[in-house]
């Protein structure tokens, strides 16, 4: 604050948040969807961190996974389908005071929106990417998505899905600029809440792949790994996710990995089962697009006019007086 | 003037009829290759190869003597010091103390970068040092101009001088001045050169100010005209078709109907528009952003076209109007400022910030505020400095008003006073200095043209002090010194201790260790200075003597003071003639008899003796016991803290003394301690394991109540939308049983087999009546 009083005067006016000034209407997903999981463990986060209201932005494309802006009371841009990361990085270019969060489904970003995505991380501007993979298209009514497992059976594969499905960890991981990348699922909270905790503090593109249920759609694509919590791996670490003792009588299959080791990251990523859950890979040192082109100094409005006045008139003819 | 005479070691000089012999410690060669901030080499002089060529010789005509120690300074064009001085134009010179650099100092920084050890390097060595030589005595001869412009007039001249290989001499100079990365005006020690390097000094810590707050008053520009638009553009008239179709522009308005349009925008979008009141704050701190004055752009013609106010005066009145006048608009300029940042946070708060904002003035102003704003600087010429003047300058500097006052005098013994007996050296406004000191919350710094470089690190923290701040100069250009140049009168005054280094820094901390230093004077511990001179005798024999540097060598530099001093001839010297220092050191002012001379060489070089007239001695003295106090008031020999020692090492002795007494009295052994490590382990014992009580309250046996574990709750909705009274989220969002008789053992069955992470766990049946309760229990098995 450049006024010193400023600083007096917020401080005095300290107001604290609850989680129900994050809440919005009531969500409009199946009962036992996933997604519910995932909207509360970020409004946890926005009041765990006194996120003034106005000072947060929710971008999503176009899915079930991206009806989220609606459900926060901030501000929210739900955009075209595939198109939630490049608005992401125009909010961000011109707002970077804003804490920028992407709601995206498997479709929305690895089918229709898989350039964009590319391109994103490349830049690794500063926003938290919640990636809802519930491997089907779940808005239209269970299509294959590029994440859905082979042989998996959808109005658009009644005979089975025919490819091996993307792996986005992969994907992201090899990337250049990648610079935070984790995988979540949507019913173990605590971890839920660590790793989106993490990528909000993450300086750049923190992409978060979160395994959700579509209890609609795939009621049984993930019942093993619920039924059995060894087939979920926790990966923890001093700089990853730590794992309580309420947590470690639950989930015991679990190894340290460090999240600055790219290649073991990368090894990670490749196994799907046992599924990886914590912080894969992390580095704050990568460079972020909006640091990099952010103009040395402020244009005012009056500025860019008298500049672009400037600039015409090199083309203006002057009639002969 | 630790410069001259300190570093070099010897003065040069003979006794009649010897031929002048500089007696050299070490050649021009021992400077090179040393990088700039290398403090004592920066202001070394040394006689170098330029000596024997002559070029730039002292032009101005000397009195007919001058101390033996300023022997091998006639031609001080051609030594090495750190005048001429870089005033580093642009960024460059932003940051630290990079806003002034040595003509030497850079020129070593560039060999070091680019000349090759050893031989290899050395012809560039040679050009290089030559081109310094030659801008040094361009400079002396009044050339001014940049840097580049300088260099380019040396490189031709030194081409034209006809080395061997001329070719060579381009090529090196042309790759050194590849590796020259900065330029700027050269100035030289004179009358001008401390106006000159504040003014620098002050605009170039300005400029990075300035541009950092004008950025952020752009920013809130920006952002309170972001509110306006975005309010605009909810607002009928941005929606009206006519504003629509300005909006498309003319090449596609026939594919539009922008009445259609118009309509679905004010159906579709919210409708709620700024309150009033917060509309007219908004334009009313944007307007007076938007006119401010006190900040100038980096790029002209980007400001509001109103004239900027200036900071630069030539007078304490003047300035202290100017600050009264723009109050009121520093004020509303805060007020602005501080109503844009909350505005923008969304924090104004009508029913608190209004009454504050209302009764905001200029006593509201914090320092910190003050900070904002650019300092004042001054630059004031004792000769000019009458009694309003003098007085204004005092509250200022009183005051905690950031103004920067340079007062520069060229002359600090303003000629003999005339009262009968009575001499007094210094002028009225050369104690100026001491008695801000005595202030005690304004920045002071007394120094003489020749140290302003070595002192950039002090001038710098002066013009950053919150506060007021006085820098007192002698520039060494007065008239009375015609033998001199500048740079020479202005050392000789600061060695001599008539002018003596300190600087007072209020920030620094909160006593007088921390604040006030004269540890920038020349053998800052010593009463004067002493040095090494070396000479001839009749018979080319070479002596030496360790000679001081008197207030006394000082005055006789000054012509208006002819009639104190008289040369003895050397038929006429005599066993009671002592040098003049110890008449100033002696306790009674040294033996009556004895007749003080000082060393001087005339202008052949030759060693002469000359008598001190007593009553210049007698002021002499008083120089010294002022100087004295100076060094008190700088740690050094400081009688307080002389007695203070003194009295604590009595006590400590006096106590030793009855210990060692005790000592012998005692005649038996003392009892021994009772054994400490037998009593321990029974307490510990006693301590239960903290871990095994830890695990026992985590393994609580289940009960038969039902219970959720609420911390994996995936916040799905199942249970809840069961029956929302039974189960409730608490303020993570996450269920619990809010009510277990808020249902029956039915709902709590088919709500843990709708959980999907399986941690709902009904317990057993609450109500016996229940039907089908053997059923349900059944089910209710597998969520044990
Ligand atoms: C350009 C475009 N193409 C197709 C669609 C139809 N469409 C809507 S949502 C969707 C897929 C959503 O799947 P996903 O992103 O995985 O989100 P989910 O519903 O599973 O959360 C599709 C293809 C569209 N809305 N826009
Ligand atoms: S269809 Fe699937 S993904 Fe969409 S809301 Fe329902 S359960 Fe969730
Ligand atoms: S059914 Fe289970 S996961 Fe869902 S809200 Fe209830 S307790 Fe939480
Ligand atoms: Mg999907």
């Amino acid at each position: 604050m450049l006024a010193p009083v400023t600083e007096c005067l917020l401080r005095l006016e300290d107001e604290p948040y609850g989680i129900d000034d994050y809440r919005s209407g009531v969500p409009r997903w199946c009962t036992g969807c996933g997604d519910n999981a995932i909207l509360t463990a970020v409004q946890r986060l926005c009041r765990d961190e006194k996120l003034p209201l106005e000072k947060i932005v929710c971008v999503s494309g176009i899915g079930c996974a991206s009806r989220f802006p609606h459900y926060m009371n901030t501000y929210g841009f739900h955009s075209l389908h595939g198109r939630a990361l490049p608005v992401a990085e125009g909010i961000k270019m011109r707002r970077p005071d804003l804490h920028v969060f992407v709601a995206t489904g498997d479709g929305d970003c690895c089918s229709i929106g898989a350039a964009h995505w590319i391109h994103a991380i490349r830049y690794n501007m500063d926003m938290t990417v919640l990636m809802h993979d519930n491997q089907i298209y779940g808005l239209t009514k269970k299509q294959v998505s590029p994440t859905s497992p082979l042989g998996l059976r959808s109005n658009t594969t009644p005979r089975g899905a025919y490819l091996e499905p993307l792996n986005p960890l992969s994907a992201t991981l090899g990337v250049s600029n990648v610079s935070f990348v984790a995988q979540a699922v949507d019913w173990i909270p605590e971890v839920l809440y660590q790793i989106i905790a993490q990528a909000f503090h993450h300086k750049g593109f923190s992409f978060i792949r979160i395994l959700q249920r579509c209890p609609e759609f795939l009621p049984d694509l993930f019942e093993p790994w619920l039924q059995d919590p060894d087939k979920v791996k926790l990966l923890s670490h001093a700089d990853g996710i730590e794992v309580s003792a309420g947590l470690a009588k639950t989930y015991k299959n679990l190894e340290a990995h460090d999240p600055a080791n790219l290649d073991r990251a990368r090894e990670i990523a490749s196994v799907t089962d046992p599924i990886p859950v914590g912080i894969l890979y992390r580095n704050s040192a990568v460079p972020r697009y909006e640091e990099i082109r952010a103009p040395d100094r402020t244009f005012t409005p009056a500025m860019v006019k008298a500049g672009l006045e400037k600039e015409m008139d090199k083309f203006t003819i002057w009639p002969a007086d | 003037m630790r410069s001259h005479i300190e570093s070099t070691g010897a003065g040069a000089a003979k006794t009649k009829p010897a031929k002048p012999k500089p007696a050299r410690r070490a050649s021009g060669a021992n400077h090179e290759n040393k990088p700039d901030d290398v403090k004592a080499d920066a202001m070394e002089l040394a006689p170098s190869a330029a000596t024997e060529t002559g070029s730039g010789a002292d032009a101005a005509a000397g009195p007919a003597l001058r101390p033996a120690l300023l022997a091998g300074y006639r031609n001080l064009a051609a030594l090495r010091h750190d005048f001429p001085l870089l005033l580093v134009a642009g960024e460059g010179g932003e940051g630290g103390d990079g806003w002034v650099r040595s003509l030497s100092g850079m020129i070593d920084g560039i060999l070091q970068d680019i000349a090759p050890q050893g031989a290899e390097g050395e012809a560039l060595r040679r050009q290089l040092l030559g081109l310094e030589r030659e801008v040094r005595a361009l400079v002396s001869r009044g050339a001014g101009g940049s840097l580049s412009e300088l260099w380019t007039r040396a490189a031709k001249q030194l081409r034209g001088v006809g080395d061997a290989d001329a070719s060579s001499v381009a090529d090196n100079l042309a790759r050194a001045r590849n590796a020259l990365r900065l330029d700027g005006a050269v100035i030289d020690c004179d009358a001008e050169s401390p106006a000159k390097l504040f003014s620098h000094a002050w605009t170039t810590m300005q400029r990075a100010k300035t541009r950092a707050v004008l950025d952020e008053i752009n920013e809130l520009v920006l952002g309170l005209s972001d509110i306006l638009k975005a309010d605009f553009m909810r607002s009928d008239a941005a929606r009206a078709p006519a504003a629509l179709k300005g909006a498309v522009g003319t090449s596609y308005e026939a594919e539009f109907d922008f009445d259609a349009l118009s309509r679905l925008l004010t159906d579709a979008s919210p409708r709620d528009a700024l309150p009033e009141p917060r509309r007219r704050r908004i334009g009313a701190a944007l307007s007076v952003l938007q006119a401010q004055r006190f900040f100038a752009p980096a790029v002209a013609g980007e400001d509001n076209g109103e004239g900027l106010y200036s900071f630069a005066f030539e007078s304490c009145e003047k300035a202290r109007e100017a600050l009264q006048d723009r109050l009121p608009a520093m004020v509303a300029l805060i007020k602005a400022i501080a109503i844009a940042e909350l505005e923008i946070e969304n924090r104004y708060k009508a029913a608190t910030h209004d009454a504050f904002f209302e009764s905001f003035d200029e006593n509201t102003l914090t320092p910190e505020g003050w900070a904002l704003f650019p300092t004042y600087l001054i630059c004031l010429r004792d000769a000019a400095l009458d009694a309003a003047e003098t007085a204004t300058l005092i509250e200022l500097l009183s005051s905690s008003l950031p103004m920067k006052i340079m007062l520069q005098s060229d002359d600090i013994l303003a000629g003999p006073a005339l009262g009968p007996g009575s001499l007094a050296l210094g002028t009225p406004s050369t104690r100026l200095a001491n008695m801000a000191v005595g202030l005690g919350g304004a920045y002071v710094l007394q120094a003489s043209g020749a140290s302003l470089y070595r002192l950039r690190h002090r001038i710098r923290s002066g013009l950053e002090y919150a506060g007021p701040a006085l820098f007192s100069l002698f520039s060494g250009a007065g008239p009375t010194t015609p033998g001199l140049r500048p740079y020479l009168a202005a050392a000789a005054a600061e060695q001599s201790r008539a002018f003596p280094v300190f600087s007072y820094n209020p920030a620094a901390g909160r006593d007088w260790a921390s604040r006030f230093s004269v540890a920038d004077n020349p053998q800052a511990a010593a009463a004067w200075p002493v040095q090494h001179l070396a000479y001839e005798d009749e018979n080319h024999q070479r002596l030496s003597e360790d000679v001081a540097f008197t207030v006394l060598d000082f005055v006789a530099c000054d012509r208006r003071y002819g009639e104190y001093f008289s040369a003895v001839p050397r038929s006429e010297w005599h066993a009671r003639m002592v040098p003049a220092v110890e008449s100033l050191t002696g306790e009674a002012g040294g033996a009556p008899e004895a007749t003080p001379y000082l060393l001087m060489i005339d202008e052949s070089d030759a060693l002469q003796r000359v008598v001190v007239d007593h009553r210049l001695l007698q002021a002499a003295r008083r120089c010294g016991e002022t100087w004295h106090s100076l060094q008190e008031l700088g740690g050094i020999d400081n009688s307080h803290a002389k007695r203070l020692l003194e009295s604590e090492r009595e006590l400590w002795e006096q106590e030793k003394a009855r210990e060692i007494e005790a000592l012998r009295g005692q005649a038996a052994p003392a009892p021994p301690e009772p054994a400490v490590e037998q009593a321990l382990p029974a307490a510990v014992a006693e301590a239960p394991a903290p871990e095994v009580a830890a695990a026992e309250a985590e393994e609580a046996p289940p009960s038969d109540d039902p219970y959720i574990e609420t911390a994996r709750c995936t916040t799905c909705n199942e249970c809840t939308d069961l029956n929302n009274r039974m189960f409730a989220y608490d303020d993570n969002m996450q269920a619990y049983i809010a009510d277990p008789d808020a249902g029956t053992y039915r709902q709590l069955v088919e709500a843990a087999e709708a959980c999907q992470v399986a941690i709902l766990h009904p317990g057993k049946p609450r109500n016996p009546d229940e039907p089908n309760l053997a059923d349900l229990i059944e089910r209710a098995a597998d969520f044990e």
